[in-house]
């Protein structure tokens, strides 16, 4: 019995997620003490492969290589991995993904097509059938315990450190499914210059009044914003002040938000602001005044002069 | 941003339990109004009005609605909030069905109203006042006036104003002086300036319709000589298009201390030649329709009163809660958040229970609104009706002075930050402060009520309530526990107090009338805050009923709670009044007027 | 041609639920319930497809206790036709759910079904994914546009760094991103007419579907509280912070 893990990639490079991937994979199976093989299904993608055989903790590499996996569309990917596991000697106890769009949008049809649950997003490896996941939005964790033969598995991979480098793995060329001609990629726009929007952000880089001009504000906080993939966001001084639209505003006035990781660059914390941004998981501020109150709701102050520290910062990312 | 969650719960409560929504949709007429779809309705109405509305509260606040070349331009999005209010059939909640109108009962028309009133006040107004407009073309429109203007108006197309006001006629209407010269053609031209006309101005809407007090030339002198036009923005055509701008126009706006986005226009007829207007039932009748219409005014203001309270207390509470200032008063290792010291809770009390008790007293006063004018039976639509007019005045008088109270409330619980406007507090309380001012002062309301309500038929409608009182409080003798003794023993004493009081106005109305009207306001806050006594004793039995049935929900342990509550802040104060009312007379009217 | 338009009942979206003190699951007792809003998305997007004429008929279908009775008059009150209810007590799971909808979907034959990405309670985002393999139908998940054409959906979605766009033979099973519309309010005639559309009522058992639960919910517990703040040396104390104790930058 193995652990299957399926690969992230884009036929050209391994993504780092299935690093992530394979950590909770050899958690499980550490318990169990069973292999890891690692998926790899896509076109013209033997580069990956060689990638996934570095991965330590990997045993064997399934590469099925052709056109119709290129674009991992779900249907031609959910039949190979479910015709993978059904023809597998040993068979596999479990099938583990990242949870990024590829893994959420594939893993939930090999599921089904296996007739078992999915778990989804674990964070936390329990037992071998045992896991922890956010449920409400993060509110709560919950601990189930799945009683099918095969455990299919979502992973957030920030919960999971990287696996190391250093692994040999064999490469198993293994025979490829017939394209299901269901569904068919006509586009891929990718929009990584484009800043998020404000509410929907992941990341939060926001400036306040300690800024002391708008164009300060620009020329410090963009080139930040841009490297974390982050929205901007401004105390209402600051808007007040024109160093920001009015649409950037975050507090009781303006909007309301929760990212994974709110920077809070020369704002002081009225009671106003902090209503609006409190609930971002991790929250960093930097201002020179050590008494100022965002430093009693951030998770990392930083009491430094803003105009030595964003450079800083930006140039250690 | 201003934000409003709609207290479904307790809305839900009050309609079902102390309300009697099953009695009202078992009228002729209100077949409609079943549970399920007033839930459903309050639901959506709740999201719009979270969703649409709130969000435009503040800005409207801070930009106001802008006069120039006189047109009136409406705060940024207001025009398309408008909009969908419109194609979303809200305006139409309570219209007559031969008009396009759902014809739903008032009741359901009173809860939906106090969230629009909670979320946007300024915003509010423009269907209140299209709302009255209605109601008298209703009432007395010929048919081709109701054909022309109803449907338009009910589906909210075009709006209405009422114009009363004149700048030497405030609240005496004898005083008014606007002309209507008749026509050859039937028509009338109005000639003459009206002042405090809300939405007399708007560009929300593609048409006005005006409905204008003015005096015929040979109409007798005082208000017997009032009689009642309708004079549209823009004259309609006979297929309904809109045809020439009359003769109507706003030539400025009031710069007031709240409602800063309804715009409260002076209005010009006829500086051009006359306004073109039609005659609304009969000439010189003009005051008694105004008297037919000022119960629905009344009574929506009242609500507004009710909904500033609950829209003040639910910020109060979101601030307390998040505010961390100062430690516990017993002693704490950190500083808490406010909502922890003893006196940030007695005020949140006071904010919660007058608006549990105002919203209660409020909707059932909308029922019996809908029995007086639907009950197949006649003695039910009297009795209902006696009831109506009764409390009409103390809807609007209690709750909107009691409104205030808890706007004010709301910024003393946000302390310096409420001062300041970003807060959103302020705003509540300059907003509820017209309230008690519009559609009759406060004591106006407590004229009407000693004069007209208690004294006309000698005390005996009043008597009939306080019955219904003592029934209550009979009830309250059987359950264990503090709570209903306290709320029984405050119950017994505002009974008491106001049955005191009652019979000192009757026994000395028509001997020393001044003296007596010196205690009109006090026995209208008296009356107001008994009733709303009584109606938070009734919750506290349904709520006392629903726990021995095996009901879990906290809401019912906490509603006993806010009565108990209600019962030991709030009625203490009914003994004083009715001194106030017995003893008071002889020395406010003490200092001769030339000695202020 | 048919939508089928499958909504789930959970707690509103303005409500922080709470963990049960005995750590058995979330309190859910009187706490206010309403349409999934990526549910909420997908109701609106069939109600534009019809709208356009490119639907004839738009079927909600909910699966639950008889309270999601509510939920089904809301989406009819969205527009939705009719609607069918899979009442059961049992707590169902996706899986299982996706079963059911499967059967509903052979009996309705629809051409589309389109539904959330994701419910807001057990965020688990698979229901659509798990329908969409039970009917051997293709699926465009995470749905930002929808476009339908001969025999085929075109279908933008949002993925890991931006959107691709798919071409899908119909039928087709679609699930819903935040930004594929913005749903509309019901409006007043609409919600009084809600309550007169048919709505048909059908049991697991009806269906011949097993809905037993696969997954076991073990315990629930609040997520750690937010450790008191630190204060760091200095930007290369802050990133390390950053990076392998908050792990919220790469």
């Amino acid at each position: 019995m193995s652990i299957l893990v399926i690969a992230e990639h884009d036929n050209a490079g391994l993504k780092a997620a299935t690093l992530n991937a394979v950590t909770a994979a050899a958690e499980i199976g550490a318990r169990l003490g069973t292999d890891i093989h690692v998926l790899v299904a896509g076109a013209d993608c033997g580069t990956v492969a060689e990638h996934a055989t570095r991965i330590r903790g990997v045993t064997r590499v399934k590469v099925a290589d052709a056109a119709h996996y290129g674009d991992q569309t779900a249907e031609n990917l959910a039949a190979l991995i479910v015709a993978v596991v059904d023809s597998s000697a040993g068979g596999y106890t479990h099938i583990l993904a990242a949870a990024t769009s590829n893994g959420k949008n594939t893993l939930p049809r090999v599921a089904a097509l296996l007739d078992v649950a999915q778990i989804s997003e674990i964070i936390a490896v329990v037992d071998v059938d045992t896991f922890v996941r956010p449920i409400y939005a993060g509110s709560a964790l919950a601990t189930v315990k799945s009683a099918d033969a095969v455990k299919v598995i979502t992973l957030r991979s920030t919960s999971f450190d990287a696996a190391s480098q250093g692994g040999n793995a064999a490469i198993e060329a293994i025979p490829v499914g017939p394209d299901l001609g269901q569904a068919k990629l006509i586009g891929r726009e990718m929009t990584r210059s484009a800043r998020p929007e404000l509410a929907a952000a992941k990341v939060i880089v926001a400036g306040g009044r300690g800024l002391a001009s708008g164009e300060n504000y620009h020329k410090l906080l963009e080139p930040l914003a841009d490297k974390l993939g982050a929205a901007l966001g401004a105390s209402r001084a600051a808007v007040d002040a024109g160093f920001a639209p009015n649409d950037y505003q975050v507090g009781q006035t303006g909007k309301i938000v929760a990212p994974a990781l709110y920077i809070a660059i020369g704002i002081s914390g009225a009671i106003q602001h902090l209503a609006g941004m409190k609930d971002s998981r991790v929250i960093v501020a930097i201002n020179k005044d050590p008494d100022a109150p965002i430093f009693q709701v951030a998770d990392y102050g930083l009491v430094a002069d803003l105009f030595q520290a964003v450079p800083e910062l930006l140039a250690g990312l | 941003m201003s934000r409003y969650a709609a207290p479904l719960k307790d809305m839900h409560f009050v309609l079902t339990e102390l309300a009697g929504l099953d009695r009202v949709a078992a009228l002729p007429g209100c077949e409609e109004a079943t549970v399920d779809v007033v839930e459903a309705i309050l639901e959506e109405s709740a999201k719009f009005s979270g969703g649409v509305l709130a969000p435009l509260n503040r800005s409207g606040d801070r930009e106001g609605a802008r006069w120039a070349d006189k047109s009136v331009t409406m705060p940024k999005g207001f025009k398309e909030a408008y909009r969908q209010f419109v194609d979303n059939g809200w305006n139409a909640l309570s219209g007559n069905p031969q008009h396009g109108g759902q014809g739903l009962p008032r009741v359901v028309s009173a809860a939906v109203q106090e969230m629009w009133k909670s979320s946007n006040m300024a915003f509010s107004l423009c269907p209140l006042l299209t709302l009255g407009a209605i109601e008298a073309l209703e009432l007395v429109g010929t048919d081709e006036q109701k054909a022309i203007y109803l449907p338009s108006m009910i589906a909210g197309k075009w709006t209405g104003t009422m114009n009363i006001t004149e700048p030497q006629a405030g609240s005496d209407l004898a005083a008014i002086r606007s002309r209507a010269v008749p026509q050859a053609d039937g028509t009338y031209r109005i000639f003459g300036q009206k002042i405090f006309i809300t939405y007399g101005e708007h560009d929300m809407a593609e048409n006005i319709i005006h409905l204008v007090l003015a005096r015929t030339p040979d109409a007798p002198e005082g208000v017997k000589g009032l009689s009642l036009f309708a004079v549209p923005k823009f004259m309609v055509n006979a297929d309904g298009s809109l045809g020439a701008r009359n003769d109507a126009y706003c030539v400025s706006i009031e710069h007031k201390l709240g409602i800063h986005a309804s715009p409260t226009c002076v209005m010009a007829f006829g500086d051009s030649g006359g306004a073109v207007g039609t005659l609304v039932g009969k000439e010189n009748d003009g005051l008694k329709y105004m008297f037919v219409m000022m119960n629905a005014a009344r009574f929506a203001v009242g609500l507004e009163g009710l909904a500033l309270g609950e829209i003040a207390y639910q910020h109060a509470v979101a601030y307390a809660r998040e505010r961390v200032q100062g430690r516990a008063i017993e002693g704490s290792a950190s500083a808490v958040t406010i909502i922890r010291h003893p006196d940030i809770r007695r005020m949140l009390m006071l904010m919660r229970s007058q608006v549990e008790a105002m919203r209660a007293l409020a909707y059932s006063v909308a029922a019996a609104h809908d029995a007086a004018a639907r009950h197949a039976d006649a003695a039910e639509r009297a009795r209902n009706q006696a009831y109506v007019d009764l409390m009409i005045p103390v809807v609007k008088g209690w709750n909107t002075e009691t409104g205030n109270e808890l706007a004010y409330l709301g910024v003393q619980v946000h302390g310096g930050m409420g001062f300041i406007e970003e807060t959103g507090a302020a705003q509540f309380m300059r907003d509820a402060r017209i309230t008690t001012i519009y559609e009759g002062t406060t004591g106006i309301q407590a004229n009407d009520l000693v004069g007209r309500k208690i004294v006309r038929d000698g005390g005996a409608t009043l008597k009939a309530v306080i019955g219904q009182m003592q029934q209550t409080h009979s009830e309250l003798m059987k359950p264990a526990g503090a709570e209903f003794v306290a709320i029984a023993a405050a119950l017994g004493g505002g009974i008491e107090a106001l049955r005191r009081a009652g019979d000192y106005i009757v026994a000395n109305y028509a001997g020393d009338m001044r003296a007596v009207a010196i205690g009109a306001a006090p026995f209208l806050r008296l009356l107001g805050i008994v009733s709303g006594g009584w109606m938070m004793a009734r919750a506290a039995l349904v709520a006392l009923g629903r726990i021995a049935a095996g009901d879990a929900d906290p809401f019912f342990p906490a509603k006993i709670a806010t009565a108990h509550f209600y019962a030991d802040h709030v009625m203490a104060a009914a003994a004083g009044l009715a001194l106030e009312v017995e003893q008071g007379g002889a020395s406010a009217l003490a200092l001769d007027e030339a000695m202020f | 041609m048919k939508i089928l338009v499958p909504v789930k009942r959970v707690v509103d979206y303005n409500i922080r639920v709470r963990v049960k003190a005995d750590g058995s699951g979330v309190d859910l007792a009187n706490v206010k319930m309403s349409m999934n809003p990526f549910d909420e998305i997908a109701v609106e997007e069939a109600m534009r497809l019809k709208e356009a004429g490119v639907a004839t008929e738009v079927i909600a279908v909910s699966c639950g206790v008889v309270a999601c009775q509510e939920t089904l008059r809301t989406a009819m009150a969205i527009g939705a036709d009719r609607s069918v209810l899979v009442e059961t007590d049992i707590e169902l799971q996706p899986l299982a759910v996706a079963k059911l909808l499967a059967a509903v979907a052979k009996k309705e034959a629809p051409q589309l079904i389109i539904l959330g990405k994701q419910a807001i309670d057990d965020d688990a985002n698979q229901t659509g994914q798990m329908l969409a393999a039970l009917l051997g139908w293709p699926q465009a998940t995470f749905a930002s546009k929808v476009a339908i054409g001969d025999g085929k959906a075109t279908v933008t979605r949002e993925v890991d760094g931006g959107l691709e766009t798919l071409e899908i033979s119909l039928p087709a099973v679609v699930t819903t991103d935040l930004r594929l519309n913005e749903p509309r309010y019901a409006t007043l005639p609409n919600i009084m007419k809600a309550k007169k559309k048919p709505m048909e009522i059908v049991k697991p058992a009806e269906l011949g579907v097993d809905v037993a639960p696969r997954l076991t919910t073990v315990s629930v517990a609040e997520p750690p509280r937010r450790s008191a703040g630190i204060k760091v040396a200095n930007v290369a104390a802050l990133i390390d912070k950053l990076r392998n104790e908050a792990r919220v930058i790469a």
